[in-house]
């Protein structure tokens, strides 16, 4: 990839960078907070962002909290610093691992990266999603999973509660975690995440958005960005005690500082971002309770390798861009493939209490890379039409990012666990599954090594896929189709606004072979911050596909009302005319007409009916023609008011 | 068709005939008896719709589990004339010397008076009723003259069984002298007895001693020492009997409905006390605290003693960032910020103070907050005034039904303000320790007694015992007494409330646990009657707990809230359709019918008249 478009600067930034290739370790000697004896004892609270250039002009603002408390008889009622909810629903449901994230909006896989840990980790389907493992007997489980979406739900003013069914949740057995009995997984695509959810999950920080990196969290800049992931991560063990992670991913796009002087390059050049600008919001103080407050920056791979190619290595201020505090240390990943260039991460230190703690990066020349795509990207959709039937699709397309892997050896086999859950009314035919190699069909046999289907029930249970692929690296593209039919739900069981369509929670896809992990070299210290270690955690890397829209057939939803009161209707009609006709007389009336017809005075309307009814059954009677031609004619011009009138009405 | 035809006119001879009456006798006279068929076939329609109309009654009925509304009406009722009361007894002991045959009996009536006089006629909730017992003894150590007013079953003194003359001044020992006493073999007595509780107040006369001590021990008695005149031995022992073994210490108004009303106890009989800690600015100091072990020596005998009335659990947490809501000023006198009654609803600053209630207080269970409010540096030392214009000595104030407040100062606030304590320093053990009293004080405040009697008391009564569990046992006593009445009066409320509902809406689905709620719930309540009248405080503490809360129950039930109301209106827009216009074409027929019937066996009544007449 061509970096550098403006040939004319680079013996300039050549020679600047050669003066500025320093160590750049000198720094971050004198803290001493980060040094060897860390005190185990006690609960701790770390805060770090992590903040990464995108390459499409935005900006990856990643925050970690990390609580931890110490195994100990009073948790869940005596705390300092750990919150004391979240130890009481551990200790209350039996928790061993929770997951919570809330997020809106998509990640891009394509141009935000698809194999690093944070996209691999942190990007999550857009809605809710929750899973959880429990340390409790299978049959007490899903009892203690709807108390625990409950009790969620209250604790994040979230619908969680529609979790409960079992309609809404699902234990996978193996494509989610391996070989897992007591784990539940459930997400709900649809529900709107703001900022009644981001408070209640501020307040289990001790400062809040109070001081420290929280108090950067300005809901304005930070709902308007492009994703915004909020997550909530427990583990606990017998031996570790709880750690809380709080992680919030947001993708911000910054503005675009115009300068009048380099007007033609604007438009090319990366826009200049600080904290501070990105955020409408200074780091104000320092968060007491926390032992370590940082901001991570960093370089990632495919950018240090342009980087190289320009001669610009590891530093922080070059003629490309600057980074306007000096880091503290800097971070290098140590390189599974000798002579390869990889990532740099850059910390800075919030110390003080009174200077704001604001990292800038200017970009002061055009400069393009591409991020590190996972090894295929997935898509899903829907295919056919009408409310009957359709077909699901996955497809996955090779990023050519694994050619190294594909190098390596020629017979390699890549594996793809695919992890589908789809409501019973979604009614899907596993039988019709077929796969698609390259554009051509390929026997399933051949291409699948393992599958597991759970067939929905209706109202019961949705229907579950575990799917597990192997194929040659040297596949382009892998595409699953499954056939489905609609089905019909029951009046009471639509959801408000029906019409929009219902959704199919995203299908999650796994690649065992890849790996996201990090591993970091760093000359003195050894590496303490949680977020690192996070990232050097051997990650498995995931994509999660779109979550889709299906149209069902709607009802007339007042069409049970309209059904009742026709039939009455039709019925009363019926019933009435049967008895009329039980108990009438025609001989009598016949004689009563004829007597009164000569002998009472002749009222009109009745005798209009009269005379219209007989001429209807098609019978001529002793009444006098003239009369009757009377009649007709009245009749004619009554039909012709009427018709008058009913136009002028209607119109 | 034939069939129709058969009825009017049918045969040809009698048509002629008719034929030939019809000129002058047609309108008036038929010859052949009317037909009934038409007849009988409307009105058994009309009959089959009538007796189908019970069958779509009861097909279309909303189900309703028929509420005893009598009984919760006359529970109501009963409650409201003869407030439960548990029976205590009352008992007046004399060491002295030189008995006189007279003088308990004299003692006794006058005992009794005085107390009827103080407790006055008015029955309060929680109180002990109307027949309370008092019984006199004079013991001159070699035999005992009794009296006990005439009431059969009260309990007696064991003779000659101690005597103070040994016990000096120390008064903890004199107190656990009279209670191995009070436990021993009188005590089981009256236990037996079945009649309440016992409170003993003995009387030891000293002609040595000049000044009179008045002691309330910590458990269900008193003892008077020291030479005092007839009148105010009777005075004293009385007002010890009405004012604090009977009534905890409180006197006059508010005492009708009993204290039970305030006693902060949610309704699964359950209370969180949560400890808070609050750091207003962690930027100037941040303190941490060793709560465990303070409250392991001092609140967990209170939470133990309080177990018969409520299921206490304690927590705590230390919070940060969190500022008043209302502002201090400056005052020089003081030499710091004063923070005035005026303000004190806004101190509490629900906005920034997460207290958070916790997930074992879910449901219906209440939870108490005691926070400790350590200032920032710009408002440190803060006061709180009251309304004398005094500083408040403990710095703290309670919201009743909330919880407690206590205001620490840190010691460097009033020192030169060097910032070096951002580590997170303790609070010293002493310092807490005060705390942890005040908000001793502060729950027997919320429970509604007094924090400390001998500020408000007069000087008749030199001490008060302090019981290491925060509550004595007379105080407990008093206590369980509100409590029961009080949780019989929320039960009777609950179930009228209950009542009113169902009954305003006719057609509200009342499920069948509802009904089975109530029943259990008045049952409950009855018991807890007749076990108060019987005078088995912890029984019927439980079962006025229970029938409390299965109150609760019923009338916080899912369905109540859940099922929609399908209305009136809703039910005719469905039924009308078909029903109006059916009943109408079966009604007319069946009157039209029944017209004809009648006009036509007239007119044949009149021609076999006729036809008499002729013959």
């Amino acid at each position: 990839m061509a970096v550098l478009r403006h040939s004319a600067a680079f013996p300039f930034l050549l020679l600047l960078a050669l003066l500025i290739c320093i160590p750049a370790l000198v720094s971050g000697v004198w803290l001493n907070d980060d040094g060897g004896g860390v005190e185990e004892e006690g609960e701790q609270f770390s805060e770090e962002l992590f903040l990464k250039p995108l390459p499409d002009r935005k900006v990856l603002a990643h925050f970690h909290f990390q609580s931890t408390v110490p195994p100990s008889a009073a948790n869940g009622r005596h705390h300092h610093l750990f919150p004391k909810a979240i130890a009481q629903l551990v200790q209350k449901f039996q928790i061993k691992e929770l997951e919570l994230s809330f997020t809106q909006g998509r990640w891009n896989y394509e141009s935000w990266g698809g194999s690093d840990p944070i996209s691999s980790t942190n990007a999550k389907p857009p809605g809710v999603e929750l899973w959880a493992l429990f340390d409790l007997p299978v049959m007490e489980i899903d009892a203690t999973w709807k108390d625990l979406t409950h009790a969620l739900s209250g604790l994040f003013c979230a619908s969680i509660n529609f979790l409960e069914s079992s309609t809404s949740y699902f234990a996978p057995s193996w494509a989610f975690r391996s070989n897992v009995s007591n784990l539940r997984y459930g997400a709900l695509p649809r529900e709107a995440v703001c900022t009644e959810n981001l408070t209640p999950w501020l307040k289990l920080l001790p400062c809040r958005d109070k001081a420290g990196l929280a108090s950067l969290l300005d809901r304005p800049s930070i709902y308007k960005g492009y994703y915004h992931s909020q997550r909530l991560q427990l583990t606990s063990t017998k031996s570790t005690g709880i750690v809380l992670k709080q992680t919030l991913t947001v993708v911000l796009k910054p503005d675009v500082q115009r300068n009048s002087a380099h007007s033609s390059l604007d438009k090319s050049i990366q826009p200049s971002w600080s904290v501070s600008s990105m955020f409408k919001k200074n780091v104000t103080g320092l968060c007491v309770p926390a032992k370590t407050s940082r901001i991570f920056f960093e370089l990632e791979t495919n950018m240090v390798v342009e980087l190289e190619k320009l001669g610009y290595g590891d530093s922080w201020s070059n003629s490309i861009f600057d980074l306007s505090p000096n880091p503290v240390r800097v971070f290098k990943e140590s390189n599974p493939l000798p002579g390869r260039s990889n990532s740099i991460i850059y910390e800075f230190i919030n110390y003080s209490e009174h200077e704001p703690l604001d990292l800038g990066m200017k970009w002061k020349l055009p400069f393009i890379w591409s991020c590190s795509q996972a090894p295929f990207h997935v898509s899903r959709f829907l295919m056919g039409s009408g409310n009957e039937r359709g077909s699901i699709a996955i497809s996955l397309q090779s990023t050519e990012s694994n050619k190294e892997f594909l190098a390596k050896s020629h017979g390699c086999n890549v594996q793809v666990l695919i992890f589908q859950v789809v409501p019973w009314y979604v009614k899907v035919y596993y039988h019709t599954l077929q796969v698609f190699i390259d554009g051509k069909p390929q026997s399933v046999s051949d291409v699948i090594e393992k599958i597991q289907v759970s067939p929905s029930e209706d109202k019961l249970f949705p229907g579950t896929l575990e799917l597990m692929l192997r194929y040659p690296c040297s596949v382009q593209s892998v595409a699953l189709t499954l056939d489905f039919d609609k089905g019909f739900l029951h009046i009471d069981e639509y959801p408000p606004d029906a019409n929009q369509g219902f959704d199919i929670p995203s299908a999650l896809v796994t690649f065992p072979n890849f790996h996201s992990s990090r591993s970091y070299v760093e000359d003195n210290f050894s590496i303490n911050s949680p977020l690192l270690l996070k990232f050097q955690e051997k990650n498995v890397v995931r994509s999660y596909t779109e979550a889709l829209l299906v149209p069902l057939t709607t009802p007339d939803f007042s069409m049970p009302y309209n059904v009742i009161t026709f039939t009455c209707t039709v019925l009363a009609l019926f019933f009435g005319s049967l008895l009329n006709v039980l108990r009438r007389r025609v001989g009598e009336e016949e004689r009563l007409l004829n007597s009164k017809g000569n002998t009472t005075r002749i009222r009109l309307i009745p005798l209009l009916l009269s005379k219209f009814s007989s001429k209807l059954k098609g019978r001529t009677d002793g009444t006098p023609k003239s009369s009757s031609l009377l009649g007709s004619k009245f009749l004619l011009i009554l039909v012709a008011v009427l018709a008058v009138l009913w136009h002028y009405i209607s119109n | 068709m034939a069939e129709i035809s058969e009825d009017a006119p049918p045969p040809p001879a009698a048509a002629a005939a008719d034929a030939g009456v019809q000129g002058e006798a047609a309108p008036t006279r038929r010859s052949t008896k009317p037909g009934r068929k038409r007849l009988f076939l409307t009105f058994s329609v009309l009959l089959s719709f009538l007796s189908g109309l019970p069958f779509f009654l009861k097909s279309t009925e909303i189900h309703r589990s028929p509420l005893p509304f009598e009984s919760i009406d006359a529970l109501s009722r009963r409650l409201q004339f003869d407030p439960p009361s548990l029976p205590c007894h009352f008992r007046a002991v004399f060491l002295r010397s030189g008995a006189d045959r007279t003088l308990a009996a004299r003692l006794q009536s006058a005992i009794a008076a005085d107390m009827g006089r103080r407790a006055g006629n008015r029955l309060s909730c929680g109180g002990c009723g109307r027949g309370f017992a008092v019984s006199v003894t004079v013991d001159s150590g070699e035999e005992c003259v009794s009296d006990d007013g005439g009431v059969a079953g009260s309990c007696l003194w064991t003779c000659g069984a101690v005597s103070l003359d040994g016990s000096g001044e120390d008064d903890s020992a004199v107190d656990e002298l009279l209670d191995s006493v009070m436990r021993g073999a009188g005590g089981k007595e009256c236990v037996d007895a079945g009649g309440g509780r016992v409170y003993t107040v003995v009387v030891m006369e000293k002609e040595d001693v000049e000044s009179v001590r008045v002691v309330v021990g910590k458990h269900r008695h008193a003892w008077i020492v020291g030479k005092v005149s007839e009148t105010d031995t009777v005075s004293i022992i009385s007002k010890v009997f009405v004012k604090y073994f009977m009534n905890g210490g409180k006197e006059g108004r508010g005492m009708e409905k009993g204290i039970g009303e305030f006693v902060p106890v949610g309704a699964d009989g359950t209370v969180v006390l949560s400890f808070s800690l609050l750091n207003a600015d962690p930027s100037d100091w941040v303190y941490d605290w060793e709560f465990q072990e303070m409250s392991k020596i001092m609140l967990a005998p209170v939470a133990k003693a309080l177990t018969p009335i409520a299921n206490i659990s304690i927590e705590s947490q230390v919070l940060y960032h969190t500022p008043k809501s209302s502002n201090s000023y400056w005052d020089e006198k003081y030499g710091g910020y004063i923070f005035s009654l005026r303000d004190l609803p806004f101190f509490v600053n629900s906005n920034e103070w997460h207290l958070d209630t916790s997930v074992t207080a879910a449901g219906r269970s209440k939870v108490l907050q005691f926070v400790v409010y350590v200032p920032s540096a710009i408002e440190c030392p803060l006061l709180l005034q009251l309304p004398n214009g005094e500083i408040s000595k403990t710095n703290s104030f309670i919201s009743p039904m909330w919880g407690g407040i206590v205001i620490w100062n840190p010691p460097q606030c009033t020192g030169d303000s060097q910032k070096k304590h951002l580590e997170g320093s303790t609070l010293p053990p002493q310092e807490l320790e005060k705390i942890f009293q005040v908000f001793i004080a502060q729950l027997r405040m919320l429970f509604g007694l007094t924090s400390n009697y001998i500020d408000s008391s007069e000087t008749e009564i030199s001490k008060f015992l302090d019981s290491e569990r925060g509550f004595t046992d007379w105080e407990l006593d008093v206590l369980f007494r509100h409590h029961a009445c009080f949780n019989l009066h929320s039960c009777v409320n609950t179930l009228e409330s209950l009542a009113k509902l169902v009954q305003s809406l006719p057609r509200m689905i009342v499920m069948d646990e509802i009904g089975k709620q109530v029943k259990y719930s008045l049952e409950a309540a009855s018991l807890a009657q007749m076990n108060a009248s019987l005078g088995i405080y912890d029984a019927s503490a439980a079962s006025s707990r229970k029938a409390k809360a299965l109150a609760e129950d019923a009338f916080f039930h899912p369905s109540i809230m859940s099922i929609s109301y399908s209305s009136i209106e809703h039910y005719f827009a469905i039924y009308m359709p078909f029903f109006a216009p059916v009943s109408l074409h079966v009604l007319l027929a069946a009157i039209k019918e029944l017209k004809r019937y009648k006009r036509e066996k007239a007119k044949y009544m009149a021609f076999a008249a006729d036809q008499a007449r002729s013959s």
